[in-house]
């Protein structure tokens, strides 16, 4: 993990949480720059992913086994809520990729803790 | 939010209605079922596999939760003739046992070392564990057989 990464990931997330919810708020679908933005997100989210693997033997991990399911499992809502938003052209289709946008940034805090926290 | 599908038939929509009608919010139900699914098994493997001895209840009570809303998302997702029976099933166990959990987390903290997905009614899921079962029993309580004639499932 690179701490600084992880909150440029946050950044992201929050940003497309942010102008989802407003979509949804107005009931229109997602457009096509908040599903490019959802792919830069995703694709953030695996550089994270792949650096924290590649970091994770030096780092004195308390929890190594849940930092790495919570490393792999962040790379699934994005891509749920992403696909969810391409079916359902309505606000509901916004409403989706929000709250995956959402799981995204407190799983990525979430990951931040477990790698901080490091076993005595 | 909440939509009313079964309106007096006789007056024409006046706004223009989201076309896919109770598809919508079927669907960002299920997205939050699937990640809770996803969160709360995982989520218990992982606790299961590491640290069984440390609080044995508390995580086969996360991997019960976990097991209960896989039962709920498939229960949404599908069309089948059980699907609305398990959903029910799912989503009134999922109301039961967040209170359940809730209420015995505050009450005899002692029990619970560590924490479930329900442990003071989802307050570790910003209390989203305990407005779910709600929503997933509102839903299914609003789309209800014999109230509409079927358009679009």
């Amino acid at each position: 993990m690179i701490t600084a990464l992880a909150f440029v990931v946050i950044g992201i997330s929050l940003l497309l949480a942010g102008w989802t919810g407003v979509s949804a708020w107005r009931h229109r679908p997602t457009g096509e720059l908040q599903m490019v933005l959802a792919i830069v997100l995703e694709a953030a989210l695996v550089t994270q992913t792949v650096i924290g693997f590649v970091r994770l033997s030096g780092a004195q991990l308390a929890e190594p086994v849940t930092f790495g399911a919570y490393a792999v499992g962040i790379l699934l809502p994005v891509p749920l809520g992403f696909q969810l938003a391409r079916m359902e052209r309505t606000r509901w289709g916004s409403i989706c990729l929000c709250f995956t946008a959402v799981v995204a940034a407190v799983m990525t805090l979430r990951l931040i803790q477990l790698w901080q926290a490091t076993g005595g | 939010m909440a939509e009313r599908p079964a309106e007096q038939a006789s007056t024409p929509p006046v706004q223009q209605r989201q076309p896919a009608g109770p598809t919508g919010p079927r669907r960002a139900l299920i997205t939050l079922y699937a990640i809770f699914a996803l969160a709360a098994t995982s989520r218990a493997v992982v606790q299961l596999v590491t640290k069984f001895h440390e609080a044995p209840l508390a995580y086969v009570l996360s991997l019960f939760s976990g097991l209960v809303y896989i039962g709920a998302t498939v229960g949404l997702l599908t069309t089948r003739r059980w699907s609305r029976a398990v959903a029910w099933a799912s989503c009134g166990t999922e109301l039961a046992g967040v209170l359940a959990i809730g209420v015995l987390t505050i009450v005899d903290a002692v029990a619970f070392p560590d924490d479930t997905v329900w442990s003071r009614f989802g307050s570790g899921y910003v209390y989203i564990p305990v407005v779910l079962p709600l929503l997933g029993l509102g839903w299914l309580w609003s789309t209800r057989s014999g109230d509409r004639p079927t358009a679009t499932a």
